[in-house]
């Protein structure tokens, strides 16, 4: 475990999740897995961080939760997108992106 | 948003499944780590062990779950409220206690402030109360000077009617009291002058029959009466037949109308209408020379409600043109030529009456000012007191609050379970301190009622008082709160779980706050005491002064004769055979008859002219009048210096003649002997006065009030009374109780006339009355203080007993080293020494600042009144000392075997 890994700077979760949901519906352990392989084992999603997260997105309700069977056999909790969620995932991807390519040029040229 | 709320209340109320769901969610996601962890070649406990330190708290994380959903605050509140009802429940005396001082301090606040609410803040309950303005008139030479004035004569109140166009409707109304009875004892009900349209532009409704209308005030009119609501429900038990029925006032037959909507009162506040009859209907009370002509017979008051889309400034512009034409309409003929110039150039001018009249506004303000600023000391003070119990208490569950926070309570949520008790302290003391308000306001306005004036005041709370007391509840309960909630759950962990008491830095640093608090508990109660003491010796001094007559055993009994339509001709001789009468009573020491009654609220005055050389002007020569009978000074007890009294020889006819007081002598007759000296009364225009001679010197008696500087009064015989003036009052000095004698009065005036109505003071009520005021700030501010100083004393032993018990091994161990039991004494008492000193010292310094806004509240002594000062510091140590020596003496009796074995 000697990789370097970072902190997710606040509200970035909501982001992460809402993109990894965009794919196909996941449960809560497939959804931190996903995140950390896709980032290269640089985000490491603690439970203590992603399960309120989900439950505050359900509130929202830009997710929506239903019990289904996973790939062993046993009873877990899928999470989707809604319809909101997607339009939420869009605006906080533009945004998102504003931000990083405003940060980038100021570290540019600054 | 409907979303939301649906969610939140699943969680709430499907908890059970929700809760599980959240286990098997989390339980799931943790056998997957270990199924991972093992995949990567760990055995079994390993995995297990990696996934649960990478987990973390499996509580604490559904805890933040349940944050996520916001079920959490509702919850957790329930749970808090639960827990702390538990809590009191544990120490039902201590809770009782704190609650039932809760109950006094909000309870004398909302009491308090209910009075102010109904006095000066509460509109009156017609339409558009807003709209409504009081039309005053100001002079316009002293324009700037004096507050303009609001009574007009009917004359004024008639042309301005007539001629207005600025409002969309102007009503006048004056007061006055009617006998229903006919003969016999007088059952005085509070009557009402209205002007036709009195009802209709207030948009008051009728309750049963019809109102008032344009077309009963007419000259010439037929009786006609509007029964207030109350009035129907008392007197006629809310009957329909009241409509239609008759009514006699004074003995006039006024034929029942209607009856005015529940809950109107009338336009004064702090009096209310019982019967409402037309203004036109005051020539039949008044006779030939009917005040409805007279133009300077100022009674009447007059409200008008403005345009909608009148600015302040149009209309005062538009009142501006308007009142030298209804002014100069209106002249009384009877003035000198300067004044009449005066009189037109008089303007009317508007103050906002959305809330009614009251004469109670200038005369309780400052009084109920100075009260709410006392109660909310005691508040204050009782807050003091359960702060510091919060502080014990907390100390004492030293350990059950690290116990919580080591299994992972934040602070934060623990400071909200404690502030969750003290609140559910302070609701407890607010519902209960409602009831103690109703029934306490209820009681001052029966204290601050005389007999004469019998004060009413809508006192049902309203929203403002109910707003009040809740904000109150929540602030006394954040302020006895916060500071105990922050120190406790400021808990190191590490001692609390060595489980030893806590050490000896620790207990002192623990009474700090303590210290404070009680020190400015003796400061506040120092300034209560300090105001109290003022008010009750300034009442003493109003009491015990020299008045120049005797209060004790005098009834006073006034007839009227005018009611009983006696024909004028015949009433002198008439009073004078009740006053024989009376006189030969059993148990009358004496008897006599007097146009005025001392400090009766009523006076006459006018300017006296004398032929010395620097005779007084201005006011300066006013003097007050009386019309007596010989007997007057006698009963009274007030002393004849020289010459004679009146006598049979003073006539209607015989030379004009008068006694005069000693002030009225230094005034008129500096440095020479006022008897067989002469003066004038000033004569209307045109008219001339004739001399009268001094024949005797009487010491100074007190005359309208007992707050007045001099008393300059000139007596004249009971025979020279001028026309329409008449002396109704007798005056008897009683060998037994003064009303043993009502009843014999009533029959031996019965026995002269069976129709005049009477009516009965005795002169000690009468003065007492006069003191309402004074008496109200000097027994309240008293009892407050009082309960100020209990409350602090309980403070200040408790906090000392906590100590005491606090360093009780320590004590063991000093005395088991051979200290004197007189040293430990020292020891506690040098603490008492140190609060008191640091407390009274700022009470001291606040109260020399606070002391002068009570000034004017004062007689007789200045506010910074060292007596006062010295007697309220003298009783605050002596108690304080009593608190601290039971605690004290306690620690003095430590068995040092029995402290050291506790430890």
């Amino acid at each position: 475990m000697a990789q370097e890994r970072i902190e997710l700077p606040q509200g970035t979760l909501d982001l992460l999740i809402l993109r990894t949901l965009a794919v196909e519906s996941q449960h809560g352990w497939a959804i931190s897995e996903r995140i950390h392989q896709i980032s290269s084992d640089v985000l490491l999603i603690q439970q203590g961080s992603l399960y309120p997260a989900l439950h505050r997105l359900e509130r929202r309700g830009w997710i929506k939760a239903r019990w289904g069977t996973s790939e062993n056999n046993r009873r877990a909790k899928y999470y989707e997108l809604t319809k909101t969620g997607r339009k939420q995932l869009e605006l906080e991807q533009d945004s998102w992106k504003k931000l990083a390519a405003a940060v980038a040029q100021i570290l540019e040229t600054a | 948003m409907f979303n939301d709320l649906f969610f939140r209340l699943r969680s709430l109320f499907r908890r059970g499944t929700v809760e599980s769901e959240a286990d098997t969610e989390l339980r799931f996601h943790f056998d997957q780590q270990v199924e991972k962890n093992l995949q990567s070649g760990l055995t079994r406990e390993e995995a297990i062990r990696r996934a649960r330190l990478e987990f973390g708290g499996h509580e604490q994380l559904k805890e933040e779950i349940r944050d996520a959903r916001g079920v959490n605050l509702i919850e957790t509140s329930w749970q808090d409220i639960r827990y702390g009802l538990r809590i009191l429940a544990r120490t039902p005396v201590i809770s009782c206690v704190a609650i039932l001082s809760l109950a006094l301090g909000i309870g004398a606040n909302t009491a308090i402030f209910s009075l102010i609410d109904s006095v000066m803040l509460r509109m009156l309950p017609v339409q558009g109360p807003e709209e409504l303005v009081q039309l005053q008139i100001q002079n316009s030479r002293s324009a700037g000077r004096q507050d303009p004035f609001g009574v007009f004569t009917n004359p004024l109140w008639e042309e301005l009617r007539n001629q207005q166009n600025a409002f969309s409707g102007v009503f006048a109304w004056g007061s006055e009291k009617f006998d229903l009875s006919q003969g016999g004892a007088v059952h005085e009900v509070n009557g009402m002058f209205a002007s036709g349209d009195y009802f209709k532009t207030l948009g008051v409704h009728p309750a049963a029959g019809r109102l008032l209308a344009e077309s009963d005030d007419k000259r010439g009119c037929v009786g006609a009466a509007v029964l207030s609501f109350g009035f129907w429900q008392e007197h006629f038990g809310g009957a329909q037949s009241a409509v239609g029925s008759a009514l006699s006032l004074n003995n006039h037959t006024f034929e029942v109308i209607g009856v005015s909507q529940l809950g109107f009162y009338g336009a004064n506040v702090g009096n209310k209408f019982d019967v409402a009859i037309p203004i036109c209907t005051a020539a039949q009370f008044d006779g030939a020379r009917s005040r409805l002509e007279q133009r300077s017979w100022w009674w009447l008051q007059v409200i008008g409600r403005t345009k909608s889309g009148i600015s302040p400034e149009q209309l005062k512009a538009n009142l501006s043109v308007l009142s030298p034409q209804v002014f100069s309409a209106v002249v009384p003929p009877n003035w000198e030529p300067q004044q009449q110039e005066d009189f037109r150039k008089r303007t009317f001018v508007t103050t906002p009456a959305a809330t009614g009249i009251s004469h109670l506004r200038r005369e309780f303000q400052q009084p109920l000012d100075v009260l709410m600023g006392v109660v909310g000391l005691v508040l204050l003070i009782a807050c003091a007191n359960i702060a510091s119990l919060m502080l014990a208490r907390a100390a004492a569950r030293h350990k059950e609050i690290a116990v919580r926070k080591a299994l992972g309570a934040s602070r934060a949520r623990l400071i909200r379970q404690l502030l969750t008790e003290c609140v559910l302290l302070s609701t407890a003391g607010a519902v209960l301190g409602v009831f103690f308000a109703r029934w306490g306001s209820t009681l001052l306005v029966r204290y601050i009622s005389t007999k004469d004036n019998h004060i009413f005041l809508d006192l049902s709370f309203d929203w403002r008082v109910l707003s009040f007391t809740t904000a109150v509840a929540i602030f006394t309960g954040l302020l006895f709160g916060v500071l105990p909630a922050f120190r406790s759950t400021r808990v190191s962990l590490t001692s609390a779980m060595k489980g030893s008491q806590t050490s000896d830095a620790e207990s002192k640093m623990k009474f700090r706050p303590g210290k404070w608090i009680v020190a400015s508990q003796v400061a506040l109660s120092l300034v209560l005491l300090v105001a109290s003491g003022l008010f009750l010796r300034s009442f003493v001094k109003l009491v015990t002064m020299d008045i120049g007559f005797d209060r004790n055993n005098v009834l006073l009994v006034h007839a009227d004769l005018h009611i009983a339509k006696v024909p004028t001709e015949q009433q002198p001789a008439m009073f004078e055979d009740i006053e024989n009468r009376l006189r030969n009573l059993p148990g009358v020491v004496s008897a006599s008859r007097s146009l005025l009654t001392p400090v009766s609220n009523r006076m006459w005055n006018n300017v006296l002219q004398v032929d010395t050389p620097n005779p007084p002007k201005g006011d300066d020569a006013l003097a007050n009048f009386n019309f007596i009978s010989p007997g007057y000074f006698k009963t009274l007890h007030t002393p004849l210096l020289t010459g004679r009294n009146f006598n049979e020889g003073d006539t209607k006819t015989s030379a004009k003649v008068a006694i005069v007081n000693e002030s009225l002598a230094r005034r008129f007759f500096p440095n020479s002997h006022p008897v067989g000296k002469f003066f004038r009364v000033e004569p209307e225009p045109g008219q001339t006065a004739p001399p009268i001679q001094v024949v005797g010197l009487v010491k100074d008696a007190k005359y309208g009030s007992l707050r007045e500087d001099n008393s300059v009064t000139a007596y004249f015989p009971v025979t020279q009374v001028p026309e329409h003036a008449e002396a109704q009052s007798f005056e008897l000095r009683t060998a037994l109780r003064p009303s043993a004698l009502i009843s014999p009065v009533q029959d031996a005036v019965a026995g002269v006339n069976k129709a005049i109505p009477l009516e009965f003071h005795t002169l000690a009520e009468q003065v007492g009355d006069s003191l309402v005021q004074e008496r109200l700030l000097a027994t309240l501010s008293t009892f407050f203080g009082g309960l100020a100083l209990l409350l602090a004393m309980i403070g200040l032993y408790g906090s000392l007993s906590y100590l005491v018990t606090q360093r009780q091994a320590e004590f063991g161990i000093r005395m088991a080293l051979g200290a004197p039991q007189t040293s430990i004494l020292v020891l506690v008492m040098r603490d008492v020494v140190l609060v008191l000193a640091g407390g009274v010292t700022a009470g001291v310094c606040i109260s020399l600042a606070a002391v002068g806004l009570l000034q004017k509240m004062l007689f007789g002594l200045a506010a910074r009144d060292t007596v006062t000062l010295l007697a309220s510091m003298g009783v605050l140590t002596a108690v304080a000392f009593l608190a601290g020596f039971l605690p004290a003496r306690r620690a003095m009796r430590v068995d040092p075997m029995v402290a050291l074995r506790y430890e």
